[in-house]
């Protein structure tokens, strides 16, 4: 991935992360809401190159790690999203490309928002991180699967035009 | 040439998770350059905040407006009628109407406990991917807002003040599960620690093995040294369940909040506490309760119903209790 490309991609996510903590999070929806910052991060990462989905996982977690309302140690939401975009860099060689195939785009998106979650529940307790009790964690979790699931549909699809907008003629072929 | 990807994208991915621990230790040995960026995301996020939170304000609890529609829908067809007559006598905006009757509360609140002040709009609130519950307050270091702050609402204690900006700080509210609070029961005394627990019950243990917990008992802040971070006096909660296992050596009890954080609109700041311990001046208020006796006549199948107002001492919050008497 160029440094153009990853310059792009991290005014993308800052400005669905401004997004995200003025309006979306004013929201109040049931099960512990929905981050749409997590699932657009996601979209970009199934999409990108193994190296690009690793590069824009580290970008999109420093930016949530800047997040005020954030508790968690800097560096802790970019040490899992590098993780989780070599993990889905890693599958996306094996299901190919996800712009041909929606469903599965839009359950990868919101299995991949559960599995970052619990990553980064789980990394919390080895540094000593209390996040409350386990129902109420897994509640949180699943809900924002959830929410994923149904917003995914309306989200990704434009999340793709923007990116094939944005692509160069060089990044195309 | 694969293989040389794979390199290529291993020797990165290696990087990139050295450099996000080299962060995280750093945040934890507390270098100010990674708070640093934080607030000044803060400084940034707040005025954008309080720009979407005009617009959002009306739309925000929609979702939970909808679970009540199956509740309310009889009531649609009277409302309708009433509306419109109320529509005609509609000059000052409700919005701002609810928000001074709430700061009114505040203010009343913390007249009553001769606190100083300053007031302010929630522009905010901790995102669904942070794990924390934390509001936004319009409120910063130029109003004289600072860390360690005693944050309350109309009705009680709120939370926190956890970071500040210029003009905005973030509250972390007592739901948060990282949330512990000295507390003492009104009355008693009995002294206890209060911990969130993600939704408006916590948990209160007492400290005092002698001291016993009462349903209905009214929970105030315990006060921290120098009034940082929590004041004495401030309501918290009532005991809603009493938990009588007979394993632990102290009493454990189940704590409903006074203050709704979920529908949280104005709230103010704590900037200095009275010299004196409010005691328990600012326990809410009983309400009163009809109290009906039925007494049966001489005569057959006719009985005499008296009702008398008294109080109870159960908090404001609630529900006006009905209790019904029959004596035969």
């Amino acid at each position: 991935m160029s440094w153009s490309r990853s310059g792009v991609n991290a005014l993308f996510l800052l400005f669905i992360f401004v997004l995200q903590e003025a309006a979306i999070s004013k929201v109040n929806l049931p099960f512990g809401g929905f981050s749409i910052y997590l699932a657009a991060l996601l979209g970009l990462m199934a999409l990108e190159d193994r190296s690009g989905a690793i590069v824009v996982g580290f970008i999109g977690g420093l930016i949530l790690d800047l997040s005020p309302s954030a508790d968690s140690p800097v560096g802790k939401w970019a040490f899992v999203l590098t993780v989780v975009g070599y993990i889905f860099s890693t599958n996306r060689e094996s299901i190919g490309d996800f712009t041909k195939r929606p469903i599965a785009f839009v359950f990868l998106t919101a299995f991949g928002s559960v599995i970052t979650l619990l990553a980064f529940l789980i990394i919390g307790l080895p540094i000593g991180e209390n996040n409350g009790s386990v129902w109420h964690n897994l509640a949180t979790v699943l809900g924002n699967g959830i929410w994923t699931l149904i917003f995914a549909p309306i989200l990704l699809p434009l999340l793709v035009k923007w990116r094939s907008a944005t692509l160069t003629s060089r990044e195309r072929e | 040439m694969a293989a040389g990807g794979n390199n290529r994208s291993r020797l990165l991915l290696i990087i990139l998770l050295v450099t996000s621990l080299f962060l995280i230790t750093l945040d934890l040995r507390g270098v100010s350059l990674t708070k640093g960026s934080r607030n000044a995301t803060q400084s940034v996020l707040a005025p954008i905040q309080r720009g979407f939170s005009d617009f959002f304000s009306p739309v925000g609890n929609f979702f939970s407006d909808i679970k009540n529609f199956g509740k309310t829908k009889a009531e649609v067809k009277d409302l309708t009628a009433e509306n419109a007559k109320l529509k005609k006598q509609l000059v000052i905006n409700a919005d701002v109407q609810g928000q001074l009757t709430k700061l009114k509360g505040v203010l009343n609140l913390a007249g009553r406990g001769g606190f100083k002040v300053v007031a302010a709009r929630v522009i905010g609130r901790g995102s669904a991917s942070t794990f924390s519950q934390t509001i936004t307050i319009d409120a910063g270091s130029s109003d004289g807002v600072a860390k360690d702050m005693t944050v309350m609402s109309d009705l009680g204690l709120v939370g926190v003040v956890k970071s500040v900006s210029s003009s905005s700080a973030i509250v972390l509210l007592m739901s948060d599960p990282t949330f512990r609070i000295g507390v003492r029961i009104a009355g008693s005394q009995s002294v206890g620690v209060l911990q969130g627990e993600g939704s408006s019950h916590y948990s209160l243990q007492l400290l005092d093995v002698a001291g016993t917990i009462k349903h209905h008992d009214a929970i105030l802040s315990l006060g921290s040294d120098n009034n940082r971070p929590f004041v004495p006096g401030i309501p918290i909660g009532y005991v809603s369940s009493v938990d009588h296992k007979n394993a632990s050596l102290t009493q454990t009890a189940t704590v409903t909040g006074y203050s709704n954080l979920n529908a949280l609109g104005i709230v103010s700041v704590i900037l200095q506490a009275p010299s004196g311990d409010p005691k328990d001046s600012l326990v809410p208020k009983p309400t009163p309760t009809a109290t009906i006796y039925v007494t049966s006549s001489a005569k057959p199948d006719t009985a005499t119903v008296n009702t008398t107002a008294s109080t109870t001492a159960k908090p404001s919050p609630m529900p006006l209790n009905t209790t019904k008497k029959a004596t035969k």
